[in-house]
């Protein structure tokens, strides 16, 4: 079954290949380490044979889609499963890459492989909405965050502030999510020093709640950075806490699932009824 | 010598009413670091690898390195000294680990004496224990160096059984370790080597390091930075689980009339971190700053003190969330002609 559909992944990169519709696929290869896949990039009809599709198949790819060395490559067709497709959805919608500069090889690899047949992204997002959409925020996501959300405010506290001691400020969370994708971190900014860069309590408080603040309604819930973490701090229970406050507070809005349209937290209206300040 | 298991647990109850710390790999939600111990029993020696190297222990993620006062135009020093380390023990560290110590020793101790690295120093001892299995990121072999290398180490405890450890007192501090608790050590001998082969047979081949370095000499411009580095993101995961990745930031943390002045890892791999005032930025993309973490181990660090700064214990590759394989990349140089 999984070869069929890593055949096909293949032969639909190949395609794209052959036609110059792309200048490279981005997909996944297997790399040097057994158990585990590689992102690579197929420039050639004849190295789309590279590419593997299995439940090693980890990585968010659109992460590239905005590296100053990718961009340069041309025009990318990339390997993308549901959360992927999200992160490229929400890349649009915040201008960040340009909806004809990309062809998206949609793909699963739960419950199991398969490489999804609709093409274009209009077809990719009915199908997100169809099949994903009332699957987000699963009960085992909701179970996590229903278990913060029993503890009080000082339990909460002591929670956090021993898996924030962890972090050793390393970015890696930042590194491979595709929606942190400003040229210059706010961590950078040292003219004031907004977050203080030292991995202490306040810096690593300060710079996890910053990056979990600048992610809300706008993760898609990929958990790279949890993944990523060197030092295993649950990122995503934060991520997903924020989630669902976003769709509990804004009619149901769940990141990803459009290409137009204001982001929820950045959009403007002047007839906005801002009632929520006096 | 050899000690058994039972005494081994003594001898961290005798270290510990002495008043040392005592640190070992502890293993906790689902990964290995080290962490202070009480007992034996709370220690995980069973890792191929803890998480983070044991560098944490002699040059820590941040440390105050003095605080100020400021009142008008005057400016106070409130502390300018290191405070005095505790007496630690370090139990359960590998060889590869253990063998950083040399090659970080030679940084902190060159041009300028670094007291905060020196002081943790003389009052660490370090105890490793011999791998006798390893996975596929391991390649001290490669290096020169072994599963039961003893550089760097003042004990180094292999397991011949469950039960029962061969100790070599490698340095005067193990020495004088072991004579203070002597009544736990066994005399007798040991088969290292056997203890050991099931990690030797896995881990790689010697690789050639002379031509990997006559390749370095001649290619800071090569096409082969671009193609190794194309995958990597820039985050600094590797360089701060690296055990002798040592570069450090300095930064001054202010807070109304008083601050405090940090010292802090910093990474090579990080866009700001060649960055100049002016804008300037002379490793200007991926390529450049992926070339720097291979040219400073197997090059800079070994035109300046001889050695390599790269100990084999395959930390990078193994947390690399793309998969950037250092042992790959040098096999790759090896292999390069010219």
């Amino acid at each position: 079954m999984s070869d069929a559909a890593q055949n096909e992944l293949r032969a639909r990169a190949r395609e794209l290949l052959e036609a110059g519709r792309v200048d490279a696929v981005l997909g996944y290869a297997e790399g040097t380490i057994a158990g585990r896949t590689t992102p690579v990039l197929a420039r050639k009809p004849d190295e789309a044979d590279k590419l593997v599709l299995n439940r090693q198949c980890v990585n968010n790819l659109t992460v590239y889609l905005n590296r100053p060395e990718i961009k340069k490559i041309g025009k990318m067709a990339i390997v993308a499963k549901p959360a992927d497709i999200k992160a490229i959805f929400v890349l649009i919608q915040e201008n960040q890459v340009a909806p004809d500069s990309v062809e998206i090889i949609g793909v699963t690899t739960v419950p199991e492989c398969s490489v999804l047949p609709q093409r274009t992204h209009k077809e990719l997002l009915d199908y997100l909405v169809k099949n994903v959409l009332p699957t987000e925020l699963d009960a085992d996501d909701l179970a996590e965050v229903a278990k913060l959300d029993a503890m009080t405010p000082d339990q909460r506290w002591a929670y956090w502030q021993e898996q924030y001691a962890k972090c050793i400020r390393c970015y890696a969370c930042r590194q491979v999510c595709p929606l942190c994708y400003c040229a210059r971190c706010i961590v950078e900014k040292n003219r004031p020093q907004w977050v203080e860069t030292s991995p202490h309590e306040r810096g690593n408080l300060a710079w996890n709640i910053t990056r979990a603040f600048h992610l809300a309604g706008r993760c898609v819930g990929c958990g790279e950075c949890e993944r990523a973490c060197p030092m295993g701090i649950p990122l995503m229970k934060l991520n997903r806490k924020l989630a669902r406050e976003v769709r509990d507070s804004f009619h149901g809005y769940v990141a990803g699932y459009a290409c137009e349209g204001d982001p929820v937290l950045a959009g403007y209206r002047p007839d906005d009824p801002n009632d929520f300040f006096e | 010598m050899r000690i058994t298991r039972a005494n081994l647990g003594k001898l961290v109850r005798e270290l510990a009413a002495f008043g040392s710390t005592i640190v070992a790999p502890r293993s906790q939600g689902g990964y290995t670091d080290f962490a202070p111990i009480l007992s034996l029993d709370d220690a995980d020696l069973s890792r191929v690898n803890t998480r983070r190297s044991i560098k944490q222990f002699f040059f820590p993620a941040s440390e105050p390195i003095l605080a100020f006062s400021v009142s008008g135009k005057d400016v106070t020093l409130e502390q300018a000294d290191p405070p005095k380390p505790a007496k630690t023990v370090i139990l359960g560290s590998r060889p590869c680990d253990a063998a950083s110590l040399p090659v970080m020793d030679k940084v902190f101790a060159w041009d300028y004496n670094d007291k905060f690295y020196l002081d943790r120093r003389a009052a660490t001892t370090v105890v490793s224990i011999s791998c006798t299995d390893c996975d596929e990121c391991c390649f001290c072999t490669g290096l020169g160096l072994a599963p039961d290398s003893t550089q760097g180490s003042d004990i180094l405890l292999t397991p011949l059984s469950e039960n029962e450890y061969l100790v070599e007192a490698c340095s005067d501090k193990g020495r004088e370790l072991a004579e203070a608790h002597k009544g736990l050590f066994d005399k007798g001998e040991g088969d290292k080597a056997a203890a050991c082969k099931r990690a030797t047979a896995k881990l790689p081949k010697p690789m050639d390091l002379a031509k990997i370095k006559t390749w370095l000499d001649a290619h800071f411009e090569d096409s082969l930075w671009k193609d190794i580095s194309l995958k990597c993101l820039g985050c600094g995961c590797c360089t701060f689980i690296c055990p002798t990745c040592h570069c450090f930031d300095i930064v001054d943390e202010p807070s109304g009339d008083r601050g405090v002045r940090r010292k802090n890892w910093d990474s090579c791999q990080f866009a700001q971190f060649t960055l100049h005032a002016s804008g300037h930025n002379p490793r200007a993309d991926r390529a450049a700053r992926w070339r720097q973490r291979i040219m400073h181990k197997f090059k800079y660090y070994v035109d300046r003190f001889g050695p390599r700064s790269c100990v084999g214990c395959g930390r990078c590759i193994r947390e690399c969330p793309v998969q950037m394989d250092l042992k790959d990349q040098l096999r790759r140089i090896e292999n390069l002609q010219g």
